[in-house]
Formats: C-alpha cells, structure tokens, sequence
C-alpha cells in the first residue's frame, strides 16, 4: 500500500524536480550576470554608478525573496508587464541572488593583488583585457566556493516560487499531500529528493575549499 | 631615450618627489640608491605610468608619458617593468606568462611568440621549467621569469624596482647575473636597488635619492667611492655595515 502510493507520487515529484532544476539553472545564470555586472558597477571609479549599484545591492538584500517574488508576479501586471509563473519565478530568484553574488564576486575581484594588474599595465594590456585575462579568472578562482554555496542555497531557496504557483518540486508535492493526505509520504519523499539533488553539490563544493586551499599555501 | 625633467608629486600633504630630473641616454646603466621612502620606487613607477604626477615632464624618445593619454598603452609596451615582488601571473605558466604581451597585446602569431619566448628562458636559464606554474618555482626563478617576460615585449628600456628585495640571500645572485648580461648586451636600464655591488660593477650612472630629490649624481666610483654629501655618506655607511664605515672606498677596491 504504502509503495503503491509512493511509486504513484514518483513521476509527479520528479517532474516538479526538473522544474526546480530548472528554475535553479536559469535563476542562477541571470544572477551571475547581474551579479557580475553590479560588482563591477559597484567598483566603478565612478561615484554615481558605485553608490547606485550599492544602493540596488542593498535594497535587494533588504527584502525577503517572496515579497520580490509576489512584486514581480503580482504587481508588475498592473503596469502592463505580464509574466509566466515560470519567467516571474526566474527573475525573481535570479534579481534575489544576484545582490549576495555581486558580493561574492567583488570580494573575489579584491582579494587579487594590484601587483597584477600593475604587472599586466606594465606589458601594455588596456582595462577590458586586465579585467578579462588577468582580474577575473583570479577572482574567479577565489570566488568558486563561495559561488558553489550560492547554488545550493539557490536550489533550496527554488522552493519559494511554489508560493507564485510554479509547479516545481514543492509545490507538486503539497498537492499531492492535499488530496491525499498522505503527508508524511509525501514530504519524506520530497526531502529525500532534494537531498539527492543538492548532496552532490555540497560535497563538489567541499572539493573546491580544499582545492583552493591548497593553491593558496602552494 | 627617457628624460625626467622636474618632476612633483604628492600624496595627499606629503611630498614624495621634489623636482627630481634625470636623463638616461641609449645603452646606459642607471642605478637609483637612497633611503627606503626617498621616492626612488616612485620615479619609477612615473616613468612607466603606473603612477600619476603633479608637475614636470617624463618624456620617452620625446613622447610625454601621460596615464591619460591614450599612447600610454602603447608606450608601456616600449618600457618594459620588473617588479619587487616579481607579479607573476599565477593562473599561468612560465611561458604562458612570457607570451601573453607578445600575443594579446602585440598580437603576433602563437607559434612565433613561443619560439621567441623560448629563446628567452634559456636565456635567463629556465627553459626546462617553461611549463612549471609560478608557484612551483623558487622566487629568484620567479624573478627572472619576469624579466623574461619583461624581454618578450622587445622594451627599449627596462626598470627594475628592487627586482633582488624580495629574495632569500642565496637566490640574489642568479637574478642579478641575468641583468648582469642584459646591461652587457647594451639594454637601457634604470635600477633602484640596496645591491650595492651591483651598482658599482654595473651602473653607468648612480643617482643617491634623498627625501623626493636627487642629491648626488656620477659614476658609481664618484657617488660610492667619494661621496660628497653628508646624507650620501650616511647612507652608505649604513647600508655597507659598519666594516666599510672608515673607509667607503674600501668597497670599490674588495
């Protein structure tokens, strides 16, 4: 009985795994680009930009990640700006995340020694090419744990676009639980799944502190 | 070929370089010596435009070195820059640190740029090393890449900035033989350096630096051997140990 009913909630709850994972995927890209570019706004010799990008990045963090959710889904359609659950869930988490991993970024990018970009200026290289050949891969390096935290605690997180009707894992499994109310099937099961979903990344991220460790004492 | 004429520069309240001028011809050794904060680093580092000044002029083959100018780029590539701390590329290897000019900057062909860069590390004794990473490498190894990397860019003049400062005693003397050879084959070089000897057997000219001017300036026998400021003197008494203190000149002739 009980293994009828979980073979029965399966292919629903990895369906909605797929959704999670692909919420996490593409909310975690948007927030690496907006993450990036508002850590290099943020570092901008330009005091306009570096205040404004601090005062996004500050405003972002300073709101709980549903209230941005309900904003982009629910309010934004009243100024003619209609989103799919699915794009509102995306940009939401992705625009949420995007605050903490300019952090992470621009801690990366400062923790490179000047020296280097004085070595890079001094065999001719221009800004964009520093940045490109020598700042970044630095600060990415440096930055990797801390960006791999940042998935985990994004696929986790991925869960609350279930309170703007995306139908990933969550949400799939409180409706099952709802009509059935089999609740302690249910949610053992989806916490299981998210387990083995995000098991796997905690320990690549484990791997990369040590790597990284280890290439800062070599 | 680089000509230094008055230069100012603050840092906020404070002075560091008083009108300091200083001409270096084609071929010529010049080694600058002072006191730790006499702004011998700091000349330098105008020269290649790594640091802004106030007032004066630094030209190079009579082109202003302006970090606003846009041929400053262009005109870094011309002087080329050994750092204190050597400023390796970590992320890269021994020749990929010595071809990144030469092909992102230059934009000359990889296979062309390896071949040169090759030839330079064996020059400086590191060519079977071409694909160990920096931090593999010990920091007079580490040194001389840079001046391999420095070479890459064909410079008419290199600096050096306390290029042996950082090194363990026994590691100096590998470093300081590559720019012995360097200054041999007639590469223009500006040098700050503690390296006293090296000033004295290498440098066509030593500049004593004190408190952001130019106090003293000749050949190394003149300035090392028979100084004639007090400052000059205490400098050097200083800086060879107290062995040396009666007699200064006792060094030119070990």
């Amino acid at each position: 009985m009980l293994l009828q009913n979980m073979l029965d909630f399966l292919p629903i709850l990895l369906r909605g795994a797929w959704v999670t994972v692909e919420v996490t995927f593409y909310a975690f890209i948007l927030s690496s680009l907006l993450g990036l570019a508002l850590a290099l706004l943020k570092m901008s010799h330009w005091r306009a930009l570096a205040l404004t990008a601090a005062s996004v990045i500050n405003i972002i963090r300073g709101l709980p990640i549903i209230v941005q959710l309900f904003y982009i889904y629910f309010v934004l359609p009243e100024f003619g700006l209609q989103l799919s659950a699915f794009q509102a869930g995306v940009i939401g988490l992705g625009i949420a995340y995007s605050a903490y991993q300019a952090e992470n970024f621009r801690a990366g990018i400062e923790a490179v020694d000047p020296g280097q970009i004085e070595a890079a200026q001094s065999i001719g290289m221009r800004n964009p090419m520093i940045l490109r050949r020598v700042v970044l891969p630095q600060a990415f390096r440096i930055a990797l744990p801390p960006y791999g935290n940042t998935l985990v605690m994004m696929l986790k997180d991925s869960s609350l676009v279930s309170t703007i009707t995306v139908l990933e894992m969550t949400r799939a499994g409180q409706m099952i639980a709802s009509s059935t109310f089999q609740n302690m099937t249910v949610y053992t099961m989806v916490a299981i799944l998210y387990l083995l979903l995000s098991l796997p990344l905690v320990f690549v991220v484990r791997r990369l502190e040590i790597r990284s460790g280890k290439g800062r004492t070599k | 070929m680089i000509e230094v004429k008055q230069i100012h520069k603050s840092f906020g309240q404070h002075e560091v370089l008083k009108g300091v001028s200083l001409q270096v011809a084609q071929g010529e050794v010049v080694c600058l010596i002072g006191p730790s904060g006499s702004g011998k680093s700091t000349v330098l580092r105008c020269i290649n435009g790594l640091e802004t000044y106030d007032r004066g002029d630094i030209l190079i083959d009579a082109q202003r070195v302006d970090v606003r100018s846009p041929s400053i780029h262009q005109l870094r590539t011309r002087v080329g820059m050994v750092f204190q701390r050597f400023n390796l590329f970590p992320h890269r290897s021994v020749i990929e640190n010595v071809i990144e000019g030469p092909i992102y900057v230059n934009r000359i062909a990889p296979e062309v740029a390896r071949k040169a860069a090759m030839v330079l590390l064996d020059k400086v004794g590191l060519a079977q090393r071409c694909d160990a990473y920096p931090s593999q490498l010990s920091g007079g190894q580490q040194q001389r890449v840079a001046i391999a990397r420095a070479l890459a860019m064909q410079p008419q003049a290199i600096l050096f900035d306390e290029p042996t400062s950082a090194l363990d005693p026994e590691l100096v003397g590998e470093v300081l033989a590559v720019m012995r050879t360097l200054a041999a084959e007639g590469m223009t070089m500006i040098v700050v350096t503690h390296e006293m000897g090296f000033a004295r057997e290498v440098a066509d000219r030593v500049c004593f630096l004190h408190d952001g001017a130019i106090l003293e300036e000749g050949s190394a026998s003149m300035v090392l051997g028979t100084p004639q400021h007090g400052r000059t003197k205490d400098f050097l008494r200083r800086v060879l140990g107290p062995q040396a203190g009666a007699s200064t000149s006792s060094i030119l002739t070990p």
